[in-house]
Parts: structure tokens; sequence; C-alpha cells
């Protein structure tokens, strides 16, 4: 416990702004979304309008989710990359459980945020005035909203955590994807790479497909 | 005698450029341990070996009763370990710092590491990045005391440093080996202030182990020797010569190592006159060791 506490201790230094700002968003963020509710003299009509509105704020839940998977990630190796990893590697600490304590320190400063959407949502489900026929789901929001950040910081997490060759490596397979598309444009050639990756990463069966679709706190 | 550090047919390759190759090193246990060589020599890359940071090629490296790096988390709960550059994350403070460190360590000194913060008159609240490299170098040799390890690792801990400094810490160093019994292991291209702490000492060049001795062996049995009429070859010296040049006439300068005054009747056997035996200080034997590594005189 004591070295899960200094980890933390330490990866909150680093990440405290964007974990301040991601909860400041995340909490803002549904009562954005509803302000249009307020209202209450809605009809049918009105109710189309706020589902629109509250779809298009739907859109920032996947990027904010994304945004701080990836920032915190980055900031949970931030120390160790600047010390090139000898401090981690001497501690008599076996390797797979750093990563461990690592990776359990940077999600729980990211539970702020995701308790952030959660207090928020529940706040602007309570206080709006939704019209007959919909529902607010804050919980079933938040639930995801916590699946997206944990996959991204996941995702983000593995890749931080290697080289600069790494990074490289993966660097370099997206310059070729964009290279080739742009041959393919170029001669004419029936290929769509970049629409095919979409779909296979984002719209399969994988993870990443919970930053697809509507992310609606209200819904029919 | 048993050995707080042993490699055994140590090689590491990086690149093209540069290898570790069959390394065999005895660090007695209780032993202050120099481990000398030019900028360069492996010496870094050796120790990153011993404390499992990096995986040999081949070979085996077994630290306090234990192999490495398959045992790595037992064995560095008792070694503590000051790299050549301090490696610390600069947003915490030092008191952050020794907090940080105290908690992965089950034998943690916290009145040794508050003394030596006394002593060593670092600010608690100072961020390690706004330290300067004295201070730096103060810190880590606290971390790595307050941790009462069995070993001590360091590598070049005073390069770079000013003389009060310096002293500041062979004396922490000192006195943490009196109390304790530790192993010290310190790798330095400073050849004088080893001379003044170790009483063993290896030296590397070119990733190749030149020589491991006792101290007091290699600086009492290195001389330098004038010799006259001394045959072209000579056969079965009593003593290993290192170089041998023409200094005036029919004179020589040999510089030899296992040394002992009983040897000057060699040179009445082979129809020669040992003229005069002049000492040599760590530094000059340090240096004629690698002359005659490098140019394979041995």
């Amino acid at each position: 416990m004591a070295m899960f506490k200094a980890l933390l201790y330490s990866q909150w230094k680093w990440a405290r702004i964007i974990i301040v700002l991601g909860t400041l968003a995340g909490f803002a963020l549904p009562a954005l979304s509803l302000q249009g509710a307020a209202r209450a003299d809605r009809g049918a009509l009105q109710a189309q309008d706020l589902l629109h509105a509250v779809q298009s704020w739907g859109t920032l839940y996947p990027l904010l989710a994304a945004a701080l998977g990836l920032l915190v990630a980055i900031t949970t190796w931030a120390p160790d990359h600047r010390g090139r990893h000898v401090q981690a590697l001497t501690l008599p600490v076996p390797r797979w459980r750093y990563v461990l304590l690592r990776f359990a320190a940077g999600m729980t400063l990211l539970a702020a945020p995701i308790l952030a959407v959660l207090m928020g949502a529940v706040l602007a489900a309570v206080t709006a005035t939704i019209p007959a026929g919909l529902q607010a789901y804050p919980f079933a929001l938040a639930m995801r909203f916590a699946l997206a950040v944990l996959i991204a910081y996941a995702v983000f997490f593995a890749i931080s955590a290697g080289t600069a060759r790494t990074a490289g490596i993966i660097l370099g397979a997206i310059a070729t994807v964009v290279v080739v598309q742009l041959v393919a444009g170029i001669a004419n050639l029936q290929l769509d790479l970049v629409s095919t990756m979409q779909v296979v990463l984002l719209h399969g069966l994988g993870p990443l497909a919970v930053f697809t679709g509507r992310w609606m706190l209200v819904d029919v | 005698m048993t050995h707080a550090i042993e490699t055994e047919r140590l090689q590491y390759r990086a690149g093209n450029a540069f290898a570790i190759q069959d390394l065999n090193l005895h660090v007695p246990s209780g032993s202050i341990y120099g481990f000398l060589g030019p900028n360069g020599s492996g010496k870094t890359t050796t120790i990153r070996l011993i404390l499992g940071l990096l995986r040999p090629l081949s070979g085996r490296v077994t630290v306090l009763g234990d192999a490495m790096p398959e045992h790595h988390a037992r064995v560095l709960e008792r070694v503590g370990y000051v790299p050549e550059q301090p490696h610390l994350d600069p947003t915490l403070t030092v008191g952050e710092l020794i907090s940080f460190q105290s908690a992965f360590y089950r034998r943690w000194d916290s009145a040794r590491a508050a003394l030596l913060r006394k002593e060593f008159q670092l600010d608690e609240q100072r961020l390690f990045g706004r330290l300067s490299k004295g201070q730096k170098a103060k810190l880590m040799i606290l971390l790595a005391l307050a941790q009462r390890g069995d070993l001590l690792v360091l590598d070049e801990p005073t390069d770079g440093l000013d003389p009060v400094v310096r002293r500041d810490i062979l004396a922490a160093l000192i006195t943490y080996v009196s109390e304790s019994g530790a192993t010290i292991f310190i790798s330095s291209h400073l050849v004088h202030e080893l001379e003044r702490v170790c009483d063993w000492v290896a030296v590397m060049d070119e990733g190749r182990l030149v020589i491991e001795v006792p101290l007091e062996k290699l600086k009492n049995g290195t001389k330098r020797l004038m010799v006259a009429q001394a045959p072209a070859v000579i056969v079965d010296a009593p003593f290993r010569i290192l170089t041998r040049e023409c200094s005036n006439g029919s004179g020589e300068t040999w510089v030899v190592s296992n040394w002992e005054p009983t040897m000057t009747s060699f040179f009445d056997s082979i129809g020669a006159s040992l003229r005069d035996v002049v000492d040599l200080d760590l530094e000059d034997g340090f240096v004629e060791l690698l002359r005659s590594f490098r140019t394979g005189a041995r």
C-alpha cells in the first residue's frame, strides 16, 4: 500500500492539471448538454430538439475520454522516462508489479473525472425538466464513459511504456498507411485503407467500438 | 572468502562497437572495492549487468548469493545504488523523494535519512530539479545509505564535484561501512580518490578486466626498475614485466607488477644488474597497466 501511495503521489504531481481540468469538463458536460431542457413548456418537437442537442454534446464524451486516457498515460510514465527508467529498474519490486502499480495509480487518478461525469449527469438529470416520453440515463452514460477512459488509458499506457523505437514503429505504421493511401489515390486504385481501418478498429467487435455510436444522457 | 558480487565469463554486446568480454569479477564481502577504468571502458555497463538493468549475452552474475537478473527484486532490497547520472523525478522535493524511496525498502532507516539530510544541509522543500550537482549527489548517497543495504554500488559518485562535497560523501561512506560492515563497489576514473578508501581494486579497459588485486598488492608490487646489461629476451621472470624501454646507453627502464624485494637476485641469474627500484603511486601503476594491456606486452 505504501508503494502504491508513493507512486500515486508522484503521478498526481505530473497529472494534476489534466485531472482537475478533466474533472471540471466531465462535471460540466452533462449540464451543458441539457441546458435547453430547463423550460417546462416542451412539446413533441422540443423533445426532438433536445435529443439533437444532447446528441451533439454527446460527441464530446468519447473525445474527453480519449484525451484523458492519452494525457494521463503519458504523465504516468513521464517520471520514469525522464530518469531513463533507472530508478524504476533498481527498486526492489518485481517489474510486473511495478507496471501494475503505475497502471493502478493512473486509473485511480482517472476516477475523479469519471465520478465528475456521474455526478454531473445525475445532477443534470434531476434538475432538468425532461419532456414526456424521454428518459435520463446518467448511470449508463457514466459507465460507458468509465469504460472508454479505461480503454483509452490502457492502450496509451501500453504504447507510452515503450521506448522511442516502439513509438517510431507505431508512427511508421501509420505513415505507411497514409503513404499507401496517397499513392493509391494518385494511381486511381480503388483502395480505401483509412475507411477500412476505421471500420476494423471502431466499428468491429473490439473494445474501441465503445467510442462510436450515440452518447446520450437523455434518450427515448 | 565469500563474495558480495561474482561474475563468471560475463559477455555483453552493445552494438558493434562495444562489448564486455569474459568478465570474471570477485568482490569480497565487506571490502571497499574500487572499479577503475578510463571513460568508455565498460564500468557503467558492468554495473548495469550486475544490478540486472541489462541482460547478459552469456555468463553468470551472482549478487549477495542470488543470481541476477533472475532474483533482482530480492537482491535490490539489499543493494543501495548511486548511478552516474542522477535519475530522480525532478518534480518531487527532497522530502518527497525520501518519502517515495522509503516506501519501497523494508529496512529503511528514517533516523539515518534525517541525520544525513541535516549533515548534508539539504532543504526538504527544495525540488530535485533545482538542486545543484553537489546537492543531487549528496541526496543520492543519502537515499542509498538509508536503505541499510549490505552492498552499495556507486557509479562515479563524486565525478565533477568540488573537493568539499567529495570529502563529505566519502566520509559518509566510510562511516557507514565501519558501522554496518557493508561491501562497497565504487567505480571511478579518479585513481587518487579510490586510493584513499579502497582495499581491493579492479581495472577495466575496452570491456575486459585488466587486473583484480588487493590494493596494497598493486601499490607495493608495481615498481619502476632501472636495469643495466639486460638480455634481449627475458624468460621465467618471477614478476610481470608491464613495459620495457631503453633509457640511456645500456640502461633500461622496466615497469613491473607482482614485485617483491627478494626478487633482486633474479637479475644476477640473467647477467643483468638492478640499479634502482622506484615506487609508483597507484595512478602511475594504473597508467602503466593500461599501457601494457593496450600494447599487449603482458
